[in-house]
């Protein structure tokens, strides 16, 4: 697009990266410590629907399943009760787990390669990675936030951003019924056979 | 494959008309602005950190539809096909195929890349097509993988130079058989097709009696396993498929162009 409008945010990338580049080691660090074992866990498991059971634990551990739901719903999450919110995230974990582990064919080892880490903002980190994976190239970005540690909070393909998505389709959803009719629309997609 | 153009060009109507008019309307959830936004300070509500989406989509009644006739057209049809070139032919065959058509785009990179002022990378894909054609045995292995300069060249197409020349998205359209696109991407889909070699011995001898369409169809079904599981992913574990399919479309366009 517009070079020109770009200018700024790349300044604001570069200047913070060498700010924040501490953390973002730290980050980086996290990052491939999951995607290591997530990769020796996946190895051994013999179909899909069984590397998504064994990888899930992992996955807990990782990745910010209440981070992601929250901003997967938007504002709106304010008006979802404490249970509500649970149950939501709940249902929104099993998907992501779902989305994630369908990507993989265990036995086939995708080789990364780890770009340099951005700093978005404080205590945010964005790591930029290739993967090569049956024969075909790929761009994955993960985003981390600090929580206590450092968690994962969404993964970005091929500039698809995992959360972005659902939120789109969450908006319309709570637009038109609410919470209720968020957590429904979340059944019937864990319910549905793939 | 005479239809293709038929199909486009009421997409190329809407275009002329709406293609001014509609950028700014044309907003969707991307990571990127979010980031951009807290970056720049002026996010005030953390929950909103991937912003409300709002694109262009008019002929939303009409598109659905069109998306419903598409995925019966691709379970019925291009995934018997799919599935059948793909039990008959093995892995390695099917990948070298695959390099070789692509070597064989080459003229949609390079017009694409120059028309963007992008020079160097116009250069680079020379280069590329050069390598895959003489040490790949005509494009069958992908050599420029090994040389790392050449590895990761951002592939440009018709949609991206328009994109870069400014010219917004227009409405949102689901195209017959072809899918998701918008005003823009159809009329690009449109010159990739034209700058595209495998079309070409079709277009310039025309009729389909003979020999001429073999590469062009060839090319379709060599390419059905890949677009069918792109297809699969975006709509799997959606709560809105067409949703879901749009939102990837969007941002997928929105990365490539900013490449």
């Amino acid at each position: 697009m517009n070079r020109r409008s770009l200018l700024p945010l790349v300044c604001c990338f570069s200047f913070s990266s060498i700010s924040w580049s501490a953390p973002a080691t730290e980050a980086e660090q996290f990052l491939k410590k999951a995607v290591d074992e997530v990769l020796a866990t996946s190895d051994r498991a013999a179909n899909s629907s069984a590397l998504a059971e064994k990888v899930r634990p992992i996955l807990q551990r990782y990745i910010s399943f209440e981070t992601m739901a929250r901003r997967a719903v938007g504002p709106g999450w304010r008006q979802f009760t404490p249970d509500q919110q649970r149950k939501a995230t709940q249902l929104f974990t099993t998907l992501v787990i779902r989305t994630y582990s369908s990507k993989f064919t265990p036995g086939e080892r995708p080789v990364m390669s780890y770009l340099a880490a951005v700093t978005p903002a404080a205590g945010r980190v964005d790591v930029p990675t290739k993967l090569v994976y049956q024969g075909s190239r790929y761009s994955v970005t993960y985003r981390l936030e600090q929580e206590g540690s450092w968690k994962i909070t969404d993964v970005v393909i091929e500039g698809v951003s995992l959360i972005a998505n659902y939120r789109t389709q969450l908006d319309a959803k709570f637009k038109s019924g609410g919470a209720p009719a968020v957590i429904s629309s979340l059944e019937q997609s864990v319910s549905r056979p793939k | 494959m005479k239809i293709n153009f038929r199909l486009l060009l009421p997409a190329a109507a809407v275009f002329l008309a709406d293609c001014t008019s509609t950028k700014t309307a044309t907003t969707t959830a991307s990571a990127t602005t979010a980031t951009a936004a807290t970056a720049g300070g002026t996010a005030t509500d953390a929950l909103d950190d991937y912003d409300a989406v709002q694109v262009s989509d008019p002929l939303e009644p009409l598109n659905r539809a069109t998306f419903t006739l598409n995925h019966g057209i691709y379970n019925a049809l291009f995934r018997p096909i799919a599935k059948g070139y793909t039990t008959v032919t093995p892995k390695p065959f099917r990948q070298g195929v695959d390099n070789a058509f692509e070597n064989a785009k080459f003229p949609v990179r390079f017009v694409n890349s120059s028309l963007q002022g992008k020079f160097d990378r116009a250069g680079k894909e020379v280069q590329k097509f050069g390598v895959n054609t003489f040490a790949g045995f005509g494009g069958l292995i992908k050599q420029s993988d090994r040389i790392s300069s050449l590895a990761d060249v951002p592939s440009e197409d018709s949609g991206q130079t328009l994109a870069t020349w400014g010219i917004g998205h227009g409405p949102f359209l689901v195209l017959p058989v072809f899918g998701p696109s918008s005003a823009r991407e159809a009329v690009g889909l449109a010159g990739d097709y034209a700058l595209n070699p495998v079309n070409w011995l079709f277009k310039l001898r025309g009729g389909a009696e003979k020999t001429e369409w073999i590469p062009s169809a060839a090319n379709t079904v060599r390419s059905l396993p890949d677009q069918l599981e792109k297809y699969d992913s975006s709509r799997a574990n959606s709560v809105d498929p067409y949703v879901s399919v749009r939102s990837v479309f969007y941002q997928n366009r929105k990365a490539a162009t900013a490449q």
